[in-house]
């Protein structure tokens, strides 16, 4: 029970900080905010994504980090050319699979 | 802009979920494995998913649950991960600012990181009305939100069957690079993200996830200090 009131109250304090700009008379950013506010989006997504395309599987060395920055790079370029989610992360995932399956002869 | 042609926001929405939710599917059974694999009632642990709705936390909160952690330890620990939703509360308000009240409440409860991704991505690429970017956010939000229910709980249910064919870690990380990549328009874009990617890697060893959050709040001030030099 007590795990689950923890919980509980873990996600009240999540749907608090999700809420705090929204839920006022009128959803009005901090004026403190304003400039940074058009930086957030491409900020938060390049921090949630480099650390784990450098080290995928939680190590950074030249076998892990290489094959994993290739995926990305076609994974960029595929969606460029087609500008569909679906079609590049399947090429950058095959691409990773073909290099990781390389690689397990070599080594 | 109020007649545009061929805009379908509840379908766009759905199918952009689908993309995101297919993409989360290692990710999603693999948490459900894990949550279920704890010393936490299964159950209780798959509570995780609709009470917080955001996978990281929901592990680190179960982790030290199962570990024997007082409750309130937990409850900071997880707030701190999940810091950076008060920016993607800031950040979306401009575009709810129409909604009544009560929708607004509605829709913070599923402000997660892919909803927010697609929904900001869709609001900068897109001018359309409210009712139409109300349509699309609840469309995407739903589904996705349903995605993560069913994909954790069958992670739950699967946990000690699921095979270790295929190598999945990349698949998230893709997928968070997808979402990036509509974002960077212009170069205060490029600059924001390059930086937050940099600090983001060089401090990843730091606890409770605040390389992300330190990552995202220097990245957005270096975008902010490319906007002036651009219009000095």
């Amino acid at each position: 029970m007590t795990d689950f009131l923890t919980l509980v109250v873990v996600g009240l304090g999540t749907y608090a900080m999700r809420a705090a700009f929204l839920v006022g008379k009128e959803a009005k950013p901090p004026a403190l905010l304003e400039r940074y506010l058009p930086h957030v989006a491409p900020a938060v997504l390049a921090a949630i994504a480099a650390p784990a395309l450098v080290a995928p599987r939680g190590e950074i060395s030249l076998t892990e980090t290489l094959p994993a920055l290739i995926a990305a790079a076609a994974t960029w370029l595929v969606w460029g050319k087609t500008q569909q989610m679906a079609v590049a992360l399947i090429a950058g995932l095959g691409l990773w699979w073909l290099i990781l399956f390389g690689l397990s002869f070599v080594s | 802009m109020t007649d545009l042609p061929r805009v379908r926001p509840v379908s766009d929405g759905v199918r952009d979920a689908l993309t995101v939710v297919i993409a989360y599917i290692p990710f999603g059974l693999a948490l459900g494995a894990t949550l279920a694999s704890l010393n936490v009632d299964p159950f209780v642990a798959w509570t995780s998913s609709p009470l917080i709705v955001a996978g990281a936390s929901q592990l680190v909160s179960v982790q030290l649950l199962s570990e024997g952690a007082a409750p309130v330890i937990v409850v900071l620990t997880a707030l701190v991960v999940n810091s950076r939703h008060l920016l993607y509360s800031a950040s979306l308000a401009p575009y709810w600012r129409d909604w009544s009240r009560g929708t607004r409440a509605g829709g913070a409860y599923f402000l997660a990181d892919p909803m927010y991704a697609l929904a900001i991505a869709r609001y900068e690429g897109k001018a359309e009305d409210s009712t139409a970017r109300l349509r699309y956010y609840f469309a995407m939000s739903f589904a996705t939100w349903a995605g993560w229910m069913i994909l954790t709980g069958a992670g739950v249910l699967l946990g000690a069957v699921l095979p270790e064919s295929l190598p999945l870690e990349l698949a998230a990380p893709l997928t968070f690079l997808l979402l990036l990549l509509p974002t960077l328009k212009g170069r205060p874009a490029y600059v924001s993200a390059a930086t937050a990617g940099i600090v983001a890697i060089i401090a990843a060893p730091l606890p409770l996830g605040l390389g992300l959050i330190a990552a995202a709040i220097v990245g957005m001030i270096a975008g902010a200090m490319t906007e002036r030099m651009q219009a000095a």
